[in-house]
């Protein structure tokens, strides 16, 4: 199989290349201008042509809880989003804590064609807080990362004995850091908005004061550990404290903690629950501040979806969880590069070359040999969000209606397209 | 233009709430009558959904529905077939075929009688949503004000304190809304552990000093005190809370000598206030109820029929 994409601007990490005729076969990049006999040809005229993203952080809900989300709905609305690899959660129905969930989830994915899956375990049995899981066979198994995502790790112990233990592996731990007892039953950030509001509120306190633990768990045994959706100012500052003295940290942020506030909870529409809860205008301009300054090392979407049933209950019962997967790169694009002057390259960086090192993966680019998984951008045409269109079964959104530039037209993935606009 | 519901008073003008005190006044004469009911409300169905357990509200709503012969259906999670995990939303589908044309709806979680409004026709009147809003509550109290407290003359320079628990209650939120919307003066008083400093802001200032909450105040109000807060490390001791916080005599010597004694009721005799104080010629708390099933006559008919 053999592939032409014409007149493809090309831009990789290692910088932008202008337009060219790029060749793919078998699976992998082959060149450019090559030239000769081509199975399939397609036009990137205009448009923007860079490896695929990379996702350290999505709920595909696979097993157990299909009726949220599956391998087929969840990696095709990656692919629609321009992302080539996905790195599943764990807490699904059972949890991820088994090798032979692991590869059979790896199996299931491959057969399907679109983005690649690869699956994070669970740090503890069955997601209770209590025993470590096999790190090595699951490891074996295919998984990628250890984390217990989606609940703290609230055994401070637990959570040294697990960063020890997964030194041996190479494994990266990906923490969700809020203390459960500063958490309580809060839904939304604590503030003026959720005193007004008059709903349960979550500190940022319970953020900050956890991301301090992991991160001395991180120095003292010197073990990869990932801080998962900092979401708050103080949080994020917490972070730069440690790396300045060179901890093992990295760290993420999501598309919505940079660009909603607590204050769309005013609508008490539970579309926008999501733990950790979104913060003030103060937070989202510290955090884009650091995104700018090199302090983040991955956007990762958090994408959670949920069924529009659960999500119509009330603010207490409706469960946590924002699906943004297909509209990430739009979003952040149109909000954050054209609204407020963020290089591009940047942006690209986080979902790029900063995952895949987070990971210590190889860093993607357009080297004949590297694996064919690219997407085509277009930067120019300005389209509305329109959810009933999304591959997820979460066919509901919190940026419905907005306008927004940037849309994947087209994404590879081993060579093959994986998702075609239109 | 009346709105179209009642969530609470932010999108209530003065002069809409001036014509509600009105049309309350009205209808606190046809409760005096010997026959006390009209044909306002007839060939109108009034559905209480009540998710949260509460007598006395529902009570006060049924009452000032039925006086204006309207039809009253009733909802009452507890005894219906709303098993855990029903969505909100097929909840009230079910309930909407009955065709009510106002619900009267309660429920433990703030927001939910908005999240209804976007999904029926029907009027809705929030009868207290978590600890947001009790707007029906907070009327009811202003109209006693202005009925009771000797020579009124307005609300501007007015002083109202209420003391207790605030983070939890959606009377004190309710009341700060539209006493300093009326042109007074709020003070929210509590133990800090309780009293959450987001909640200040213009015409609204918050202490931990009882005395000072209540120097010059002209109602002094006492919020429940529910017995589990000491369970949540709220509290230490309900003596504790007697002691720094009780509404007593001692502390009305502070406020105005004509000062006016509330309580949203139910009431802890002897815990938030002295149970002679209740009991004296300062308390309106057995008005408050008389006038609660006057002002919902009225906001059921405002919203339903228009302003008068």
């Amino acid at each position: 199989m053999r592939v032409i994409i014409q007149n493809a601007h090309l831009r990789d990490g290692r910088g932008d290349h202008g337009a060219h005729d790029l060749y793919l076969q078998d699976g992998v990049i082959e060149g450019v201008n090559l030239g000769g006999k081509v199975d399939e040809t397609f036009d990137a005229a205009g448009r923007l042509v860079t490896p695929a993203f990379i996702d350290l952080h999505a709920h595909l809900r696979e097993p157990g809880q299909e009726q949220k989300e599956d391998l087929a709905s969840g990696l095709a609305a990656a692919a629609a989003g321009g992302f080539g690899t996905v790195v599943s959660m764990a807490n699904t129905t059972p949890p991820v804590d088994d090798p032979g969930v692991v590869a059979s989830l790896i199996h299931k994915a491959e057969r399907l064609g679109f983005a690649r899956l690869r699956p994070a375990a669970t740090l503890s049995r069955g997601l209770k807080g209590q025993e470590l899981t096999d790190f090595a066979a699951l490891k074996d198994a295919g998984a990628v990362m250890i984390t217990d995502d989606g609940v703290p790790v609230a055994d401070g112990h637990l959570m040294r004995r697990a960063c020890e233990y997964a030194l041996d592996h190479g494994l990266v731990i990906q923490t969700h850091s809020e203390d459960p007892g500063l958490r309580q039953n809060g839904v939304i950030n604590e503030g003026v908005v959720s005193q007004r509001l008059g709903l349960p509120g979550n500190p940022v306190a319970a953020e900050a004061a956890m991301i301090y633990r992991d991160c001395e768990i991180a120095a003292m045994t010197g073990a990869r550990v990932h801080i998962a959706h900092v979401s708050s100012k103080r949080g994020m500052q917490v972070v730069e404290f440690f790396r300045a003295q060179g901890a093992p940290i990295t760290c993420e942020v999501t598309p919505h903690h940079l660009t909603l506030t607590d204050a769309v909870l005013e609508t008490f529409d539970p579309i926008h629950k999501v733990a950790p809860p979104l913060r003030t205008a103060e937070d989202i301009a510290f955090l884009r501040d650091a995104v700018r300054r090199g302090v983040v090392d991955s956007i990762g979407t958090d994408h959670a979806p949920h069924t529009r049933a659960e999500k119509d209950r009330d603010m207490v019962a409706a469960p946590f969880g924002i699906g943004n997967i297909e509209v990430t790169f739009p979003l952040l694009y149109t909000e954050l590069v054209e609204g407020d002057g963020l290089p591009l390259e940047t942006l690209l960086h986080l979902l790029q070359a900063g995952p895949a090192r987070v990971m210590s993966w190889s860093v993607p680019t357009f080297e004949p040999g590297q694996p064919a998984d690219l997407v085509v951008l277009d930067l120019e045409a300005e389209r509305a969000v329109q959810p009933e269109t999304f591959k997820s079964k979460a066919k509901f959104s919190p940026w419905e209606g907005l306008s927004l530039k940037g849309w994947p037209m087209l994404t590879f993935v081993r060579g093959c397209v994986a998702y075609m606009s239109g | 233009m009346t709105p179209t519901h009642l969530l609470d008073t932010q999108d209530w003008s003065v002069a809409d709430v001036t014509a509600l005190f009105n049309t309350a006044d009205v209808m606190a004469q046809v409760m005096e009558r010997t026959i006390k009911k009209v044909p306002a409300l007839q060939g109108f169905t009034v559905g209480t959904l009540f998710f949260e357990p509460s007598t006395r509200t529902r009570l006060s709503f049924e009452r000032a529905a039925r006086a204006q012969s309207a039809d009253v259906v009733s909802f009452a999670a507890g005894s219906s077939s709303l098993s855990k995990g029903e969505s909100l939303k097929d909840t009230l589908r079910t309930v909407d075929a009955m065709q009510a044309d106002l619900y009267v709806v309660r429920h433990a979680v703030s927001g939910v009688p908005h999240q209804l409004a976007r999904w029926t026709d029907a009027r809705i009147v929030n009868a207290g949503d978590g600890r947001r809003a009790h707007p029906t509550q907070a009327l009811l109290d202003a109209y006693t004000f202005q009925k009771n407290f000797s020579g009124f003359d307005g609300f501007a320079g007015k002083k109202l304190a209420i003391v207790g628990d605030v983070l939890h209650s959606r009377v004190a939120r309710s009341n700060a809304e539209l006493w300093t919307k009326l042109g007074a003066q709020v003070t929210l008083c509590g133990p800090r552990t309780l009293l959450p400093p987001e909640l200040e802001q213009p015409n609204v200032t918050l202490t931990t000093n009882i005395r000072e909450a209540a120097e010059g105040a002209h109602a002094v109000m006492a919020l429940r005190l529910q017995g589990e807060r000491m369970q949540a490390g709220l509290l230490p001791s309900l003596a504790e809370y007697r002691v720094r916080f009780g509404v007593t005599e001692q502390v009305m010597a502070h406020a105005h000598p004509d000062a006016l004694v509330m309580h949203p009721g139910p009431i802890n005799r002897d815990v938030e206030i002295s149970g002679a104080l209740a009991d004296s010629e300062g308390s309106v708390i057995e008005a408050q109820v008389a006038n609660g099933v006057s002002v919902r006559m009225a906001v059921l008919y405002m919203l339903l029929v228009g302003r008068k």
